[in-house]
């Protein structure tokens, strides 16, 4: 089951947690994992009410072994090591936003927060002593059962930690304080206890997939959770994709290509007009460098240890590179591989909007927030549709937003608002929200179990817990 | 002088030969021996516009944007000696379930399919798991239902003009007494349907009132209902109907 929400106030009826309730005991310390497929979040929530600084206390870490060209095998933070990224491969644990494979993500677990000793350098993700700390772990929405049950047992066996709580990601957003990223006025600040937000619909566009999730109190209106297969992954191999056809091969390029999509890629306004843009940009060869939709990337090179960087598409490069040395180009220029850049810039991302594009059969992001709605009560709409908040990598796509919030205001009804807007640092808001939980004890202790409940009743039991069923 | 014989269709007449009818030159039976039965179970699992073969090129394609690597490549994780004797040293001994997790090979199209079979079968992955599988299942499909009833209906229509209408919408899915408790709950003037404000306002058929926001009971049963199952969550194909733009390749 999906959730990992204890509906705790409906539910008084005699439950296994309640003849211990008294005698409890949940570890002070609590610890944060985000688990993207792409990159882990994590570090410990502090004790003083959360403010936005606290982002600080989180370290991100690749969730990935990587083989390097020369063979080599790297693990999650280490792989800030690497210089050389041509024909890296990677293996994730994570396959669609679940954690699939517990042997490689034990090994960077393991790597990233338990080896050695605690150093100044890794003090803010080091646990020393599982059984005094809380974890609190992301899970994706509409998970299957069997995998929550492995996480389940990965946690509270192998590492054995005193407190767990596995929480759907996208629900600890409404933990943050999201008011003033609305220009809502800010309620009872002076109050001493976080509470979430009351209504929130929260579109968290990631590595594998984008999901909307309808947030009602902290907690996933699970009926009106909707996924799209297409994320941050599938963005870079197409653009690998078309890239390939056109212009190099750069099929076993994946982490340049990500680069380039990172430097290039953004979200149309106006698709037809850009691609028009693009298409005699291209036509014009005789000018010079000019401002346009094109872009020319230059290439990492790693033997001279050269990063790849943009710059303006310049026609006459080719013809220029072909004369050699008489053209008066260094030697420097003429050695460099250029990536010329026109429509890929803008019809990669275009897929999270009309994913029909590759023949997917499914809506893109602002009718799946109108699908996500369609099955939840009328009376709930126009709240939802005037706080949509926007996390995950590619809400950092340049224009994402405003084609988003268009589209949505076009297609919703007339007489709502709507209001659409990114998180402050959308890839680091599931973890804060995370934090902000961590800091009201009461609501935190009603979503976890602690180590004495797992053994007494068993994974099965945590998994019905985590689903709110006991 | 002629003979009039009665034609017997079954095959049991004479190992052989037999009378078959003619129906003068029919093109189709004519090609049929060459690609006849190739181009039926091609064309059997059309689903609409496109033929199963670019659906397969579609499917493949997508699998291909799924992958981590272009090549199939293994990365085994390094073996360390230090997690049998020093790290593991201070932790309890590794659990059966453990072991059988971190041994296990299966990808995620495996749990999958599993879940899936365990699902149609009705005792349910989900259920097995919870203990009440079969509600679970007939509650998704429920949903799913729910989802493309109202997803026909274009969103500027659904019902803000007709709050009454829009309750019983909601009745559909959540049991009708709850409609009825809500009404008679504690707050109720809050809940009743606001006057949008607009010009119209006086004239009663085309005043428009916002919807009333569903009562705590309602809100709780949506809270506690079970997620849907992975495949019932996927985003369904636009309401619209729109064609897929197509692109000439450059």
């Amino acid at each position: 089951m999906g959730t990992a929400k204890a509906r705790a106030p409906p539910r008084t009826p005699a439950t296994p947690t309640q003849p211990v309730e008294t005698s409890r005991y949940l570890p002070d310390k609590t610890f944060i994992i985000d688990n993207g497929a792409y990159m882990i979040k994590a570090g410990y929530a502090s004790h003083a009410p959360a403010s936005d600084e606290s982002i600080s206390g989180c370290s991100s870490i690749p969730n990935a072994l990587v083989k390097t060209r020369d063979n080599k095998i790297v693990i999650g933070a280490q792989l800030a090591t690497v210089n050389d990224w041509n024909e890296a491969m990677f293996r994730r644990p994570v396959e669609k936003g679940y954690v699939v494979n517990w042997e490689a993500e034990r090994e960077i677990w393991d790597q990233s927060f338990f080896d050695g000793k605690v150093t100044a350098r890794n003090q803010d993700y080091h646990i020393a002593d599982p059984e005094d700390t809380t974890l609190v772990l992301t899970e994706a929405p509409n998970a299957l059962p069997i995998l929550q049950r492995h996480a389940d047992e990965m946690v509270m066996e192998e590492w054995g930690f005193g407190g767990y709580a596995r929480c759907l990601g996208p629900t600890l957003n409404a933990w943050n304080e999201i008011h003033s990223l609305f220009g809502d006025p800010v309620s009872n600040t002076s109050d001493a206890s976080i509470l979430p937000a009351d209504c929130l619909l929260v579109v968290d566009s990631g590595y594998s997939h984008t999901t909307v999730t309808p947030v009602y109190k902290g907690q996933a209106l699970q009926r009106g959770i909707r996924r799209l297969d297409l994320g941050g992954k599938h963005l870079t191999n197409y653009l690998k994709e078309i890239v390939s056809m056109r212009q190099y091969n750069m099929v076993d390029e994946t982490y340049i290509m990500n680069e380039v999509k990172e430097a290039v890629c953004y979200v149309s306004n106006d698709f037809s007009g850009d691609l028009e843009k693009a298409w005699k940009s291209g036509q014009k060869r005789q000018s010079g460098p000019e401002e346009g939709t094109v872009l020319d990337y230059v290439l990492p090179d790693p033997n001279a240890n050269k990063k790849g960087f943009i710059r303006p598409h310049d026609p006459l490069l080719h013809a220029k590179k072909k004369k050699g040395a008489v053209s008066g180009l260094s030697a420097e220029v003429l050695s460099e591989d250029v990536l010329v850049l026109g429509n890929e810039r803008f019809a990669v991302p275009e897929l999270l909007f009309t994913p029909g594009d590759i023949g997917m059969k499914s809506a893109g992001v602002p009718d799946m927030i109108l699908q996500s709605l369609s099955v939840l009560p009328t009376g709930l709409h126009s709240a939802f549709l005037a706080n949509v908040l926007v996390v995950g990598g590619n809400a950092l796509i340049p224009g994402f937003m405003e084609r988003l919030e268009t589209e949505l205001r076009q297609i919703a009804s007339a007489e709502c608002v709507v209001r659409v807007r990114r998180a402050k640092d959308p890839v680091h808001s599931t973890w804060l929200g995370g934090t902000r939980l961590a800091a009201n004890r009461e609501e935190l202790s009603k979503v976890s179990i602690t180590r004495q409940e797992y053994q007494e009743y068993g994974s099965g039991w945590a998994v019905r817990r985590f689903a709110g069923l006991v | 002088m002629f003979r009039v014989e009665l034609i017997s269709d079954t095959s049991t007449a004479t190992p052989g030969w037999s009378y078959a009818p003619t129906r003068g030159f029919d093109p189709t039976q004519a090609m049929a021996p060459t690609l006849g039965r190739k181009r039926g179970i091609r064309d059997a699992g059309k689903g609409g516009d496109i033929s199963s073969r670019q659906a397969n090129a579609i499917a493949r394609h997508l699998a291909e944007l799924d992958r981590e690597n272009q090549r199939d490549i293994s990365i085994p994780v390094p073996v360390r000696q230090a997690r049998e004797a020093g790290a593991r040293g201070t932790r309890a001994k590794t659990t059966s379930n453990v072991r059988r997790i971190l041994q296990s090979q299966k990808t995620f199209r495996n749990h999958l399919d599993d879940e899936e079979a365990a699902i149609s079968s009705g005792s349910g992955g989900v259920g097995g798991m919870q203990g009440a599988g079969g509600a679970n299942v007939i509650a998704a499909k429920g949903n799913k239902a729910a989802a493309m009833r109202r997803s026909a209906t274009p969103a500027s229509a659904a019902g803000v003009k007709r709050p009454s209408a829009a309750m019983g919408m909601t009745g559909s899915s959540t049991p009708a007494r709850e409609t009825t408790d809500a009404e008679t709950d504690v707050d109720d003037e809050a809940r009743k349907p606001k006057l949008i404000k607009s010009e119209y306002d006086n004239d009663p058929l085309l005043r428009s009132y916002a919807p009333p926001v569903p009562s705590d009971r309602i809100m709780q049963r949506l809270l506690a209902e079970p997620p849907l199952s992975y495949n019932a969550s996927r985003a369904k194909p636009q309401a619209s109907g729109r064609p897929g733009r197509h692109f000439c390749c450059s």
